[in-house]
C-alpha cells in the first residue's frame, strides 16, 4: 500500500537534491528552422562538454562537487522567441548562467537580456563586432572578432604567386557579414589591392546568376563571399554552371563542414575558409586531452566530424566550469567577474577575453583538397602549399 | 553588353523555372479558389522525392521527374479528398488557415524524416553549359526551363481541349450547371489539386538541380509563386509563363542596375502596381 507514496516521495526527494546541487546552464537554440543545421552543433558540443565534465566529477564550487545540468530549448530560427525563451530562462527556471545561440543576430538580441537581468552569457556563436561595441559587461564570446575574418585570408593573398590584385567581395546583409566585410574593405585597402565589386546582397538569396554576370566581365582575381552556407553553396554550384572562374575564391562557412563539403562533392575542391580551431593534437585540454581527442570523440558520439561551432560551443561550457571553480560561489556577479579574469589552455586554443569580452584568435586558412579539409595559412605563414590558382571549371 | 545579355538570359532561364513553380499554384487557385500556402513543401517534398531516388537508386533527375509528379500527385489528391474538400465550402479564410497547417507539418515531418542538412541534386551535368553568342547557357536551366514550357504548354492543352479538362473549367465557372451535365466536383477538385501538387513535385526536382533543398525552403518559394500568380493573372497557363518571365528578368536587371538587396523590393513593388492597376493579373480578362 506504501510503495506508490513512497516511490513519488523517492522521487521529490530525488529531484529536490538534484535541484540543490545540479549547476544549471540553460540555452535557446536552432534546433528547427532554416538555423538548424549549424544550431544543433552548439547543442552537440554543450551536451558533450557537460558529459564530459559531470563523468569527471563535475564542478568543485565551494568545496563540494556539482553536477551540470543542461537546459536548451528550441527557438525555432526565431530571433524574437529566441530572446523570450531567454528571458524565461532567467526570470521563470532561475537560471543564471546562460549559453549563447548559433549566429551574431541572435546574440545580438538576446545578450541584452543577459545584461538586464545582470547574469552572464558565455557565447561561441555571435561575432559580429557589435555585440562587443555597447558596452556590456555581461556577455562573453569566444568567436574571433567579425571584422578580422579575412585577415588571414587577404595577407596569404599577398604572399601567394602570382599574387592577386583585384578582389570582388560579396556579403549578405546581416550584423555579422556586414561587420566582415567592413574589416575585409580595411584589409583589402591596406594589402594594396583593388575591389573590382563591393556589394551587398539580401539574407537567403538563392540566386546569384546576375552577380556572378558581373564577376565574369570584371574578372576579379580573387573573390571574397561573406554569407551562410545555403547562399556559399548556391554561389559555388551557379559559378560552375556559368563558368566564372577567379584564381582564389574564398567563403567565411560552408568549406569548413564536412555535411557542405559532402553535398557540393569535387565542386567544393580548392575553395578556401578559415577556421580558429582545428583538431590538432598540440591543443592541450584538462577535460579532453586535446583538440584531436575531442574531434574523435565528437565524430564518436554525434556521427558527424567536429568543426569549430562545436568546439567553441564545448569550450563555452568549459569556461563556464572554470569560472565557477574560481569564484567558488554560484553567484552570477561573481562567476561573471571570474570569467573576465579566465586565462587557460583548451582544445579551443589559448582563453581569455579582452575587457569588451571577446576573444582574440588567429584565423587559420584552410582549403579544400580532394575533398579534405587542409590548413594552409597559419600565423607564421603557409603551413602546406595550397592549391593554388584555382584551375578554371572546364579544366577541373 | 555581353554583361545585358548575359543578365537577361539568367532572367529568362530564372523565370522558367519560376513559371513551372507557380503553374500548380495558379492551377489550384483559379479552379478550387484555394490560395494553397503549402504549395512551396510540395515542391519541397517533391526535390526530395527526387533526391532519394538519385542518391539511393541512382535515378537521374529527369527521369525521376514523372516519378515526383506521381508521388506528388497522390499526396495532393489525397490531402483534397481527405482534408480539403471537407471544408470546400467554407470560407476562403479557413482554406489559408488549413494549407497554412498543412505547410507547417509539412516542414516539420521533413525535417524529422530527412534532417535540416541541405542537399542537392548533382548528377555528372549538374554543373554543364554551352557558350552562344558570348552568353553561357547552364545546361541545367535550359533544361529545366524547356520542361517547365513544356508542362505549363500540356496544362493550358488538357485545360482548353481534353474532356478532364473541360470538366476542371465548367466546375470552377458554374458549379451547378457542370454538375447538372455529370461532372462530379469531388473527382474533378481532388484531381486539380494533384495535378498542381505533381506539378510542384516536378519543380521541386528542377529546383533541386540549380539550387539547394532543405526542408525550409518552402515559405519563400510559395511567396514567389504567389507573386508570379498575381502577376501573370490566374485565368490562363500562359499567363503564369508570362508573370515568371516578367519576375525573372525584372530580379536579374534589378540586381544588375539597383543593387541584389532591392531585389525583393522590386519584385513585391511590382506585385502592387499590378494589383491596382490591373487587378486580375497581366494577361487575365479584366471583366
Amino acid at each position: 500500500m506504501l510503495r506508490i507514496p513512497l516511490t513519488i516521495l523517492a522521487l521529490f526527494l530525488a529531484l529536490a537534491t538534484a535541484y540543490a546541487q545540479d549547476i544549471q546552464l540553460g540555452a535557446s537554440i536552432q534546433l528547427t528552422g532554416p538555423e538548424a543545421n549549424i544550431g544543433r552543433y552548439y547543442r552537440d558540443g554543450y551536451e558533450l562538454a557537460v558529459d564530459r565534465i559531470n563523468a569527471q566529477g563535475g564542478v568543485k564550487v565551494g568545496g563540494q562537487a556539482h553536477k551540470l545540468a543542461l537546459k536548451i530549448l528550441d527557438n525555432q530560427s526565431d530571433v524574437n522567441l529566441c530572446v523570450r525563451q531567454y528571458v524565461q530562462l532567467v526570470t521563470q527556471d532561475k537560471i543564471n548562467l546562460l549559453l549563447g545561440s548559433y549566429a551574431s543576430n541572435y546574440v545580438l538580441a538576446s545578450s541584452s537580456v543577459a545584461e538586464k537581468y545582470e547574469v552572464p552569457m558565455l557565447q561561441g556563436g555571435g561575432a559580429s563586432d557589435q555585440i562587443f561595441s555597447r558596452g556590456y559587461k555581461y556577455i562573453f564570446g569566444l568567436l574571433p572578432v567579425a571584422s578580422q575574418y579575412f585577415g588571414s585570408t587577404v595577407d596569404m593573398m599577398t604572399r601567394l604567386n602570382p599574387a592577386p590584385k583585384t578582389v570582388a567581395l560579396l556579403y549578405a546583409d546581416d550584423a555579422f557579414d556586414t561587420a566582415v566585410a567592413a574589416g575585409t574593405r580595411k584589409d583589402i585597402a591596406a594589402a594594396g589591392l583593388t575591389a573590382a565589386i563591393d556589394e551587398r546582397y539580401s539574407n537567403n538569396a538563392s540566386d546569384f546568376s546576375t552577380l556572378l554576370a558581373r564577376i565574369k566581365s570584371a574578372r576579379p582575381d580573387a573573390v571574397l563571399v561573406a554569407g551562410h552556407e545555403t547562399e556559399v553553396l548556391n554561389f559555388i554550384r551557379q559559378s560552375k554552371s556559368l563558368d566564372v572562374n577567379a584564381k582564389l575564391s574564398a567563403f567565411t562557412v560552408g568549406v569548413q563542414s564536412a555535411d557542405f563539403r559532402k553535398s557540393l562533392g569535387g565542386d567544393a575542391d580548392y575553395g578556401y575558409g578559415m577556421t580558429p580551431w582545428l583538431p590538432l593534437a598540440s591543443a592541450k585540454d584538462a577535460a579532453f586531452g586535446d583538440a584531436g581527442k575531442f574531434a574523435a570523440d565528437y565524430k564518436a558520439r554525434f556521427g558527424y566530424e567536429a568543426d569549430y561551432h562545436g568546439a567553441a560551443a564545448a569550450a563555452v561550457v568549459q569556461a563556464f566550469a572554470k569560472a565557477l571553480e574560481k569564484a567558488g560561489s554560484t553567484d552570477p556577479k561573481a562567476v561573471r567577474n571570474a570569467i573576465a579574469k579566465l586565462d587557460f589552455e583548451s582544445q579551443y586554443g589559448r582563453i581569455r577575453f579582452s575587457d569588451t569580452g571577446q576573444i582574440s584568435l588567429p584565423q587559420t586558412v584552410v582549403q579544400v583538397q580532394k575533398g579534405e579539409l587542409v590548413a594552409v595559412f597559419g600565423s607564421n605563414g603557409f603551413l602546406v602549399k595550397p592549391q593554388y590558382p584555382t584551375p578554371e571549371w572546364k579544366q577541373r | 553588353m555581353a554583361l545585358f545579355g548575359q543578365v537577361l538570359v539568367n532572367g529568362i532561364l530564372l523565370g522558367g523555372l519560376y513559371a513551372l513553380m507557380a503553374l500548380g499554384l495558379a492551377l489550384v487557385w483559379g479552379v478550387l479558389n484555394i490560395v494553397n500556402l503549402a504549395h512551396g513543401a510540395f515542391i519541397m517534398l517533391g526535390a526530395y522525392v527526387a533526391f532519394y531516388l538519385f542518391t539511393l537508386l541512382h535515378l537521374d533527375p529527369i527521369l525521376a521527374l514523372p516519378v515526383a509528379m506521381a508521388v506528388l500527385f497522390a499526396l495532393g489528391y489525397g490531402v483534397q479528398r481527405g482534408i480539403l474538400g471537407l471544408i470546400i465550402r467554407g470560407p476562403m479564410f479557413n482554406t489559408l488557415l488549413i494549407t497554412f497547417g498543412l505547410d507547417v507539418v509539412f516542414t516539420y515531418l521533413a525535417q524529422i524524416a530527412f534532417s535540416a542538412d541541405f542537399r542537392t541534386l548533382n548528377p555528372g551535368y549538374a554543373g554543364a553549359n554551352v557558350l552562344v553568342a558570348g552568353v553561357t547557357l547552364p545546361l541545367v536551366n535550359i533544361l529545366a526551363g524547356g520542361i517547365a514550357v513544356a508542362l505549363t504548354v500540356a496544362v493550358w492543352l488538357m485545360l482548353g481541349y481534353s474532356r478532364l479538362g473541360r470538366a476542371i473549367r465548367a466546375a470552377s465557372q458554374n458549379l451547378t450547371a457542370a454538375r447538372l451535365y455529370g461532372v462530379e466536383p469531388r473527382s474533378v477538385y481532388a484531381l486539380t489539386f494533384g495535378l498542381g501538387a505533381g506539378l510542384a513535385g516536378a519543380a521541386g526536382d528542377l529546383y533541386g538541380l540549380v539550387s539547394q533543398i532543405n526542408p525550409y525552403i518552402g515559405a519563400t518559394l510559395t511567396a514567389k509563386c504567389f507573386v508570379i500568380s498575381i502577376i501573370g493573372g490566374l485565368d490562363s497557363a500562359l499567363g503564369v509563363i508570362a508573370g515568371g518571365g516578367i519576375l525573372g528578368i525584372v530580379e536579374a536587371l534589378t540586381t544588375l542596375y539597383i543593387g541584389p538587396t532591392y531585389r525583393d523590393v522590386v519584385s513585391f513593388g511590382l506585385l502592387v502596381v499590378v494589383l491596382i492597376v490591373r487587378p486580375s493579373g497581366l494577361l487575365g480578362r479584366t471583366t
